[in-house]
């Protein structure tokens, strides 16, 4: 199908460069007899590593991970760039890659001319690229540059130029190695609502992204890579929430055992210094799935400690089913200071009025270090819903009333549009 | 084969490179693709008077000298040409390779066209001395001109072969490019460029060598061609284009050997 991608059981070996120079020479390949040797395991940089992915037509998937985790070698093996060392890649459709600032241009010719080269390349043929010579030219937005050498354009206007040929080439693909960062504010805003409507249209996309909130909000799904290996793969915000866990981690790894949790659990995680045995939500004195808009309610918490730690921080981060962050909140940004966790207990974050629309909610529950190391993080601990009389769109249904100052409104009793949902 | 077949399907997009190969090298110069002329020529004039007037040559070479040469020349500067800038091209292109998905055939495919072209844009002044020299009744015009098409195609084969090779090892290692200089001028002085190999008074030993250079039959079946005007013998037209046949299989092998490792060398 048109835009599919399927990676086999993938790897990708480098070999290393020598050791003195970073080009193998003549000289080295007789001398040490470098070509005739086979090359020991040593030599070699395994930078993916049995890779088994599937990317559905018109799905956004995003690849984070630390640096040198394999991430843009996934991308230019799905753009052809690369080959496999192993396994096979099914790629399906016209494939047009933003690698490491911009497509590929040719710093000695001017801008124009590279259009048309690099929309030969991605299988245009002149005239289509004549046609669309405008659209390109207006979307870069770069003036008189356009007709320069590309040697001398800043980096700015490299991504411009290199975006604006690969959205016109029409790809059933479209790979981004972390280019919307270079752009100013308003490029990086047309480029999101272009990269928007191309996923309305159906076009796949693979993101590479530093920016966990560019990564939560417009991929599906993520997967996140360390050192060739798919750590972890499901939804976006999960995955980059167990992200932002690891890579506090790391720093301080030595202090802390790994992770307890089976890392094919991806929903949650966390070292177990700390557990959430279980989450409820209560109205009232009961507990509940049903929560009525405007209404109070509790988040109660209950944990048991397996190592006594002065360092916890308890939070909750409500979303919707799409996606959609509500709010979060914790005990260190309320102010709290941790004294001693010993013994095992309960939290409660207390709700007097909660001011959300109705539909269904998921509450991620988490206790970790103040610089984020999870103890226990686990998504969708919670699931519930709001109820209200009236379809309130968005996430936030506060309080109101409609004052009238010119208009005239009949009444009409028992309308609950004229007093918004409070409720007496 | 393939290799033609992927060039052929590139083929607009091969002439967009080359156009903007014969672009870049005369655009930012007055004179334009005059250029590619007045180097031929000087090189030319530097031979005809060191060889004319300060050694006076011991071996024989046909008259008048510098057509002689030109005629020599003119070939081996298409080769040559090829080979030095093939040695770079697939470097030169790298960011084209490292982020589009471009097969590495076209560059050194580029490289030996554009240096076609140059080579085709210089041979009408090679007619008109031709002309000039048959009016002053210094020599006959050489009917056998047009056959220039014909012996242009195994050093077209020959050069590409090279290229092709060249490119993908010079990517791999990177003293290539030096050693190329040399070569080049081991094979200048070695093939009977500057010299014909008829009656050249050497050791029949160092005779023997020099006929086992590949581009003699190239170099010789050219020149009868444009200057001596004779049709070669067809041994020699049959050797020449088995030379340029071997070199392209021998090219496009090596090619295909380095060609997935290109772009990570790059």
């Amino acid at each position: 199908m048109k835009g599919s991608i399927r990676f086999s059981n993938v790897s990708k070996i480098f070999r290393w460069r020598g050791p003195r120079t970073r080009h193998e020479t003549l000289k080295g390949a007789f001398f040490h007899r470098r070509v005739l040797r086979r090359r020991s395991s040593s030599d070699q940089h395994v930078a993916l590593d049995g890779i088994d992915l599937e990317v559905a037509p018109g799905e956004a998937v995003a690849l984070i991970g630390p640096n040198g985790s394999g991430k843009s070698t996934l991308l230019k093996l799905t753009g052809g760039i690369l080959k496999p060392s192993s396994g096979t890649v099914e790629v399906d459709g016209r494939v047009t890659a933003l690698i490491e600032l911009g497509a590929g241009f040719h710093p000695e010719i001017t801008g124009r001319e590279n259009v048309v080269i690099n929309g030969m390349l991605l299988g245009l043929g002149r005239r289509e690229i004549e046609e669309r010579m405008q659209e390109i030219v207006d979307f870069a937005d770069i003036g008189p540059f356009i007709d320069q050498p590309v040697k001398i354009y800043s980096s700015g206007m490299y991504v411009r130029l290199g975006f604006a040929v690969a959205v016109a080439a029409d790809p059933d693909i479209l790979l981004i190695d972390e280019v919307l960062a270079v752009g100013d504010e308003a490029f990086t805003r047309r480029c999101l609502n272009r990269l928007a409507r191309m996923r309305q249209r159906g076009v796949t996309m693979v993101l590479v992204s530093h920016d966990l909130d560019l990564v939560t909000s417009f991929a599906d799904r993520a997967l996140y890579l360390d050192r060739g290996r798919i750590v972890v793969e499901g939804p976006a915000d999960a995955v980059a929430a167990r992200y932002r866990s690891d890579a506090v981690g790391d720093s301080d790894r030595d202090d802390h055992p790994p992770p307890v949790r089976n890392v094919d659990d991806n929903t949650r995680w966390g070292n177990g210094d700390v557990d959430i045995v279980s989450v409820e939500l209560c109205v009232g004195e009961n507990t509940s799935r049903l929560v009525a808009s405007g209404g109070p309610c509790s988040l109660r918490i209950r944990y048991s400690v397996h190592k006594p730690t002065e360092d916890f921080v308890f939070g909750v981060a409500w979303h919707r089913s799409d996606g959609t962050q509500v709010s979060g909140h914790n005990t260190d940004l309320a102010g709290l200071v941790p004294g001693r966790l010993e013994k095992d207990g309960e939290v409660s974050c207390e709700y007097d009025s909660l001011q959300l629309s109705p539909g269904e909610y998921l509450v991620d529950v988490a206790v970790h270090a103040r610089n984020g190391l999870a103890y226990d993080y686990w998504c969708d601990a919670l699931k519930l819903r709001v109820t209200s009389e009236v379809e309130w769109p968005g996430v936030w249904s506060p309080p109101h009333r409609w004052r009238s100052i010119g208009p005239e409104w009949e009444e009409s009793d028992g309308t609950p549009a004229r007093d918004g949902n409070s409720r007496e | 084969m393939t290799v033609f077949r992927l060039l052929w399907r590139h083929r607009a997009l091969i002439a967009v490179l080359v156009r903007r190969d014969l672009d870049a090298r005369y655009r930012a110069s007055v004179l334009g693709f005059f250029w590619s002329l007045i180097n031929p020529l000087l090189l030319l004039a530097v031979y005809a008077v060191v060889f004319t007037y300060i050694f006076s040559p011991r071996f024989p070479g046909g008259d008048p000298y510098p057509l002689f040469l030109f005629s020599g020349l003119l070939p081996w500067l298409f080769f040559s040409g090829a080979v030095l800038d093939g040695s770079a091209t697939l470097i030169d292109n790298g960011p084209l390779l490292a982020k589009v998905m471009c097969p590495p055939e076209l560059f050194p495919a580029v490289t030996v066209l554009s240096h076609l072209i140059h080579h085709l844009l210089a041979l009408p002044i090679l007619l008109v001395a031709l002309i000039v020299s048959a009016a002053a009744g210094q020599h006959s015009f050489p009917w056998s001109f047009p056959l220039v098409v014909a012996a242009l195609v195994p050093w077209l084969l020959t050069t590409a072969g090279a290229v092709f090779a060249i490119s993908v090892l010079s990517v791999h290692y990177r003293d290539m490019r030096d050693l190329i200089g040399h070569l080049l001028n081991l094979l200048f002085f070695s093939s009977p460029i500057i010299y014909s190999l008829e009656g050249l008074q050497v050791p029949a030993m160092l005779h023997r060598v020099l006929s086992l250079n590949p581009l003699v039959s190239l170099v010789t079946v050219y020149r009868d061609a444009v200057f001596t005007g004779r049709v070669s013998p067809p041994q020699l037209w049959l050797t020449a284009y088995a030379v340029g046949i071997v070199s392209w299989w021998l090219g496009t092998r090596v090619f295909a050997a380095y060609r997935e490792t290109v772009v990570e060398a790059v």
